[in-house]
């Protein structure tokens, strides 16, 4: 058992004990390591300024960079990881050539987003090199989903984006000579962690019987995953963080897994490895992924942390419901299975949760049936939704076989609406069938008017996706 | 040469490699106290008790800071109406209070907590409607702009339209929010480094809340994460803040707002509600239109009165109107003092007349473009509302050009044929127009002082009152200076803006940063190249420089340096001799002949003088215009919608750095159609702000931008009225995002059965698809 972290910032050794673990990345590289290129503007992983990049250690090897938001990660997280900062991209004195391509083509005005730009665009180097393909508008657009800028209008970003000179781009791994970093990081041992600073610890096993033990012994302990959720609610001042349990070094937590019936995603999955996975079996669902949140979130967030935070509008219950998925519960008494249409209780964030056990896994179970996954919001990319929809179906010539219906946004918990389906199954798709059940819903759901919309604004949103449904469906309008 | 070319932004290098340095970014030194703003949680009513004991007893706590320790109780830039922190009276949700200061960064908000604050709460208004029910008026307009006899007009005029147009306010959003840290120094100095637009008012403000005399403050500027007019008035109090504690405690105090806290607390863009009645022929000609334009200033007056006259100023958008009469009104509610903000009341204007035109087409069913044209100032139709008459007019001919290279035409009949089929998508697409005035409204604030070092190696230091806030005037300037010595850009370094350095200098506003400034600097170059020329001249004609003899240029003047000599590749050359000498040699000669090689300029812009109450004189130095074409697609399920392409055409007289004023373009566009499209600003009944974060408050992101994206300048070599033929950029092309609306505006006519169509601004989804949803179900 360790009492502190090691890791590496532009390639030199930190090791990280008490009060300071607990900082957030970005507080720990401003304040305590003078590295004031990392900016802190919403501080709730929205706007990208605090953008960095990360590898971690995964059997026996340093994993592919990715981007985070240095704003709602903690310092205890990044044990056995490596840490670039925009200070760190530079090379002897040269810029790199995404910094070179944001100057050339004036992509930073006032200056304040510019590091997190340069940062995700750095991954896009990274990436393009590594996977050999050539930055066009759209990866640009893609990479920097996640970062905000007030001055340029993207425009001369995108330039930049698609002028830099691939050619001149030297691996993030090779930046700070990984080999040594890695070879020195092998030397520390993968061992679970318990830190302790002033009122807080936090404790980090490396397997899960330890995790359940800890949990049993102190229900009240808070659970964290990538903590984009509590990282936010801290960073407001909703919630102090003072009893950790992170899941973040349990390697089978990590794990995809695949049978010939279902996909089985443990809790510590990123969405954006499952956006990458799940292309093959449930690629509307990969798709819903791809404009769910931003590639920094995605690179943290869990499957299983959305489900776990049981928002009404929560993007993947909708489709975890249609789906019947079935959710893997642990305790020390053993694994129960429960089928997340009955893990969701009625009521805002009920669940059926024993206080000693952890969700480890969600199964996907495998299927032929059809998906259409909607949401509406005010802004396309990187916003909560309105109103979620997901339906799960199989026409056979014309008619419904199977059809799932969820909608988020219209209730306290995300719906399902047994009384439509029902009504559905065995007849054939025709306008008329989807009028009347827009007409109908309204009767079945209950929303509420808040800084996302009115209530009215949801009725209407939950008849007119049925209706898309159906135009989609009878190909009366184009997808 | 430097001007015209793209110079990089002179931040661009330590910007992309994050060692620029901001406000929170200087090192914390010893003693350093966090200073907190603890606000007021009503919006309108008495404060009856503060009560920081318990505050006072957190280990951390270093003092709790109440009205009664500032020795002016009030400030304001027009007049000093609005308390540092609250007095008795309350009128704004999260108005400031009062002060803590912590030891440490992170127990600030627990010491916040801790203060107990009473109040007694009473009924507040909070929209215009019940302002003006209740004559709730923080100002009228002197007097209302009139041209011909509007009535009369209006009368006979074969079509006629009224209606209200209203558009709701802005977060300003910058990504620094509000931050000072002020340094106390020896014999009760203080130096306060500011985020801030406007370094003279803040340290005038600081000054007068710790009750000393100006000249024991400093306020330094080095640059801003984004000020948009949020910086102008509101970064003072701020500064204040941090001073008074480091005033009280002896010790450098920070003051930091977080995100959430600067968007509840500060003042945003205007929302308007704005009346009208227009007369037009069927062609769509206006011929009389008449307008009261109504702003919701906020508690108190910050520069509401200014900004109101601006919209008035702008409410003829592009067009001549005949017959028109333009009044304004603003009123006070209990909201936080609405502020500048990139335009400044111009698009407020702009936006009306737009809408008006995009009713009037739909009304005649022509093609609006076509109405507009025919409105357009041109040919003897020059004369403005307010009597000035428009010089250099180029808008006919950027309608034209526009129109051709966005081919408009024959894009609107694809949409007509796209339209026509039902496919759960509708478009629309849309031209409107800017005409900026360019100048200060007040003209004392049109004048810039400028000081210009030359170093003994050729190298020099300038200093400005242009504050940078990303917008690129210290790069316009460092161009001026290096072109006026013919030296390489790196030779010029500009210097932190200080109030030791440039005295009474004006807010970096009104876009004219760079005009004021530039045309100070210039100034200021030519009195050194003038002495230096004098003495070249000499050099060349055989005049002997020892001991005994020295040159002596004799007194400065202001003229034009004498352009035979030319002052390039550091080098200065007689083209009529061909005599050259290096301008480092020549450098080193001033000096041994005790010739001056610093010299400070003062810059005024001729020919200014508007009498608001007599509407009468001239109001602007010129004007900066340009045309916009906007195409969008509306989901019919949804109301999502996308921009599909954008063409700009502006026109900057002849452009310092092209790039640069690209970049203000496309950023000015992207920013006037977030605010009407997806910024939406949403308070609860108590009039708590429920979007104070980028979570709830949507500004366009990298994926809300136009798939196409055509930025073009039209070359306009007759503007001879700015400093080397350019025109500003930062505000003019804000108000083109307009057409994003009026494109919206338009694909809803093609589902509105003929009805008028009712759109406010913001247009988000939920505006849209309850407007598709009014007449008939989708």
């Amino acid at each position: 058992m360790r009492s502190s972290i090691v890791f590496y910032l532009n390639g030199k050794r930190q090791e990280v004990s008490g009060d300071l673990a607990f900082l957030t990345v970005s507080d720990y590289l401003r304040y305590e390591r003078g590295l004031t290129g990392t900016k802190v503007v919403c501080a709730e992983g929205d706007c990208g300024a605090c953008t960095v990049l990360v590898s971690r250690m995964i059997q026996g090897r340093l994993g592919p960079y990715h981007s985070i938001n240095s704003c709602i990660a903690y310092v205890y997280s990044l044990d056995r990881a490596h840490l670039i900062t925009v200070e760190g991209l530079k090379k002897d004195g040269q810029l790199h050539p995404v910094q070179a391509a944001m100057v050339e083509k004036q992509g930073s005005q006032c200056g304040y987003c510019t590091p997190g730009f340069v940062c995700s665009m750095a991954l896009l180097a990274e990436d393009a090199l590594s996977k050999g393909f050539t930055p066009d508008e759209k990866k640009v657009r893609n990479y920097t989903t996640g970062n905000l800028c007030r001055c340029t209008g993207y425009a001369p970003i995108l330039e930049a984006g698609v002028s830099m000179d691939l050619g001149r781009v030297t691996k993030l791994s090779e930046l700070h000579r990984d080999e040594v970093v890695l070879s020195e990081l092998s030397l520390v041992p993968h061992e679970s962690i318990r830190i302790k600073g002033v009122g807080k610890e936090v404790f980090l096993p490396v397997t899960l019987s330890e995790a359940l033990a800890e949990r049993a012994s102190d229900p009240a302990i808070r659970l964290s995953a990538g903590t984009t959720d509590l990282g936010v609610v801290s960073n407001k001042g909703r919630l102090q963080l003072n009893r950790v349990l992170s899941l973040q070094q349990i390697e089978e937590l990590h794990r995809v897994e695949r049978t010939p019936h279902f996909v089985r995603i443990g809790a510590r999955v990123s969405l954006h490895q499952l956006e990458r996975e799940l292309t093959q079996e449930f690629p509307e669902f990969s798709s819903l992924l791809r404009i769910f949140a931003s590639p920094q979130i995605k690179n943290s967030a869990t499957l299983v942390g959305n489900l776990m935070n049981a928002s009404p509008i929560a993007d993947t219950i909708p489709f975890l419901r249609v789906a019947d998925a079935v959710v893997i519960l642990s305790s020390p008494a053993g694994e129960r299975r429960v089928g997340v249409n009955e893990f969701i209780l009625p009521g805002y964030k009920k669940m059926d949760l024993n206080a000693n056990e952890l969700v480890t896994a969600i199964e996907l179970p495998l299927t032929s049936d059809e998906f259409k996954l909607y949401k509406a919001s005010n802004r396309k990319d990187l916003d909560i939704s309105a109103v979620t929809f997901a339906a799960r179906y199989r026409l056979e010539d014309g008619v419904f076989r199977e059809f799932s219906l969820a909608l988020g946004g219209v209730g306290p918990s995300v719906l399902r609406f047994g009384k439509i389906e029902k009504e559905v199954i065995g007849k054939p798709l025709t306008r008329a069938l989807f009028q009347g059940l827009s007409q109908s819903i309204r009767n079945e759901i209950t929303p509420i008017s808040d800084v996302r919309g009115s209530a009215e604004y949801r009725h209407r949103l939950a008849a007119n996706l049925l209706l898309r449904f159906h135009d989609e469906l009878s190909g009366e309008v184009s997808v | 040469m430097s001007i015209g070319t793209n110079l990089r932004h002179d931040s661009a290098l330590t910007h992309v490699a994050g060692e620029s340095i901001f406000i929170d970014d200087r090192p914390e030194v010893r003693g350093e106290v966090h200073v907190g703003v603890v606000g007021s949680p009503i919006a309108r009513g008495k404060l009856k008790s503060i009560d920081a004991r318990e505050a006072l007893s957190h280990p951390d706590c270093l003092g709790v800071y109440t009205a009664s320790d500032f020795h002016a109780k009030r400030w304001g830039t027009i007049t000093h109406d609005q308390p540092f922190l609250v007095v008795d009276e309350i009128s704004y949700m999260q108005e400031a209070v009062c002060l803590v200061a912590c030891a440490r960064r992170d127990s600030l908000e627990t010491v916040k907590k801790l203060v107990r604050i009473e109040t007694i709460e009473t009924e507040g208004v909070f929209s215009i409607d019940e302002a003006r029910a209740k004559g709730e008026v923080l100002y009228r307009a002197a007097s209302p702009f009139v041209q011909g006899d509007v009535d009369a007009v209006l009368q006979a005029a074969p079509h006629r339209l009224k209606g209200v147009f209203i558009c709701g306010g802005q977060e300003h959003f910058y990504l620094e929010s509000q931050a000072a840290i002020a340094y106390p120094l020896e014999n009760g100095q203080i130096e306060v480094h500011s985020s801030s637009q406007h370094p003279s008012e803040t340290q005038r403000v600081v000054a007068e809340a710790l009750g000393i005399p100006f000249h024991q403050v400093v306020c330094v500027v080095k640059r801003m994460g984004g000020g948009f007019g949020g910086k102008e008035s509101q970064g003072a109090p701020i500064a204040a803040y941090a001073a008074l504690v480091a005033d009280r405690l002896k010790r450098p105090a920070r003051i930091v707002l977080t995100k959430d806290q600067d968007m509840m607390i500060t003042g945003k863009r205007h929302p308007f509600q704005n009346e009208y009645e227009v007369g037009f022929d069927p062609e769509g000609r206006l011929l009389a239109v008449k307008a009261l334009l109504q702003s919701d200033g906020g508690a108190y007056l910050d520069l509401s009165s200014s900004i109101l006259e601006r919209a008035m100023f702008h409410l003829d958008g592009a067009y001549f109107l005949p017959n028109v009469r333009i009044e304004g009104v603003c009123f006070r509610t209990h909201h936080h003092p609405h502020t500048a903000f990139r335009g400044f009341g111009g698009p407020q204007g702009n936006m009306t007349i737009e809408s008006i035109l995009e009713d009037v087409a739909h009304f005649l069913k022509k093609d609006a473009s076509e109405v507009r044209r025919i409105n357009l100032y041109s040919g003897n139709n020059l004369r403005t509302p307010y009597g000035q008459v428009l010089e250099n007019n180029l808008l006919p001919e950027i309608h034209e050009r526009i129109l051709e290279s966005s081919r408009y035409r024959e894009r609107l009949q694809e949409i007509i044929a796209f339209n026509s089929k039902r496919q759960g998508r509708v478009r629309g697409i849309s031209l409107t127009a800017t005409k900026f005035g360019i100048s200060f409204t007040a003209r004392f604030l049109n004048q810039a002082n400028a000081l210009v070092n030359l170093q003994l190696d050729g190298t020099l230091q300038v200093s400005t009152g242009a504050t940078e806030m990303g917008q690129g005037v210290n790069t316009k300037i460092q161009q001026i200076v290096a072109h006026a010595f013919g030296v390489i850009p790196d030779a010029v370094r500009m210097m932190p803006t200080s109030t030791e350095k440039n005295h009474n200098t004006s807010p970096t506003a009104a876009s004219s940063g760079s005009d004021l400034n530039g045309a100070a600097a210039l100034l200021a170059c030519n009195r050194i190249k003038n002495r230096l020329i004098k003495l070249a001249k000499a050099k060349f004609e055989g005049f002997v420089f020892d001991p005994t003899t020295e040159f002596d240029p004799g007194p400065d003047h202001d003229a034009a340096p004498d352009a035979s000599f030319v002052f390039e590749d550091a080098q200065v050359r007689d083209s009529r001799s061909g005599a050259s000498v290096p301008l480092k040699e020549l450098i080193q000669t001033a000096y041994q002949n005790r010739i001056p090689l610093g010299s400070y300029a003062h810059y005024k812009t001729p020919g200014l003088g508007f009498d608001k109450t007599r509407v009468t004189g001239r109001a602007f130095n010129y004007f900066t215009q340009g045309m916009a074409v906007s195409e969008v697609e509306l989901d019919e399920y949804t109301g999502e919608m996308k921009v599909r392409r954008v063409d700009i055409l502006m026109d900057l007289g002849r452009s310092l750095n092209p790039g640069i004023d690209r970049g203000q373009t496309t950023g000015a566009f992207i920013q006037g159609m977030g605010w009407v499209s997806s910024e939406h600003l949403v308070y609860d009944k108590k009039r708590n702000l429920l979007t104070h974060s980028p979570t709830t408050y949507k500004i366009p992101n990298v994926q809300d931008t136009p798939r196409e994206f055509h930025v073009d300048f039209i070359e306009n070599p007759n503007n001879d009225r700015n400093v080397h033929g350019s025109k500003a950029v930062g505000e003019p092309p804000f108000l083109l995002g307009t057409s994003v609306w009026t494109a919206i505006k338009h694909a809803l006519s093609f589902r509105a059965d003929g009805q008028e169509i009712r759109l406010t601004s913001p247009a988000t989804s939920e505006v849209i698809l309850m407007e598709l949803s009014r007449p008939k179900g989708v």
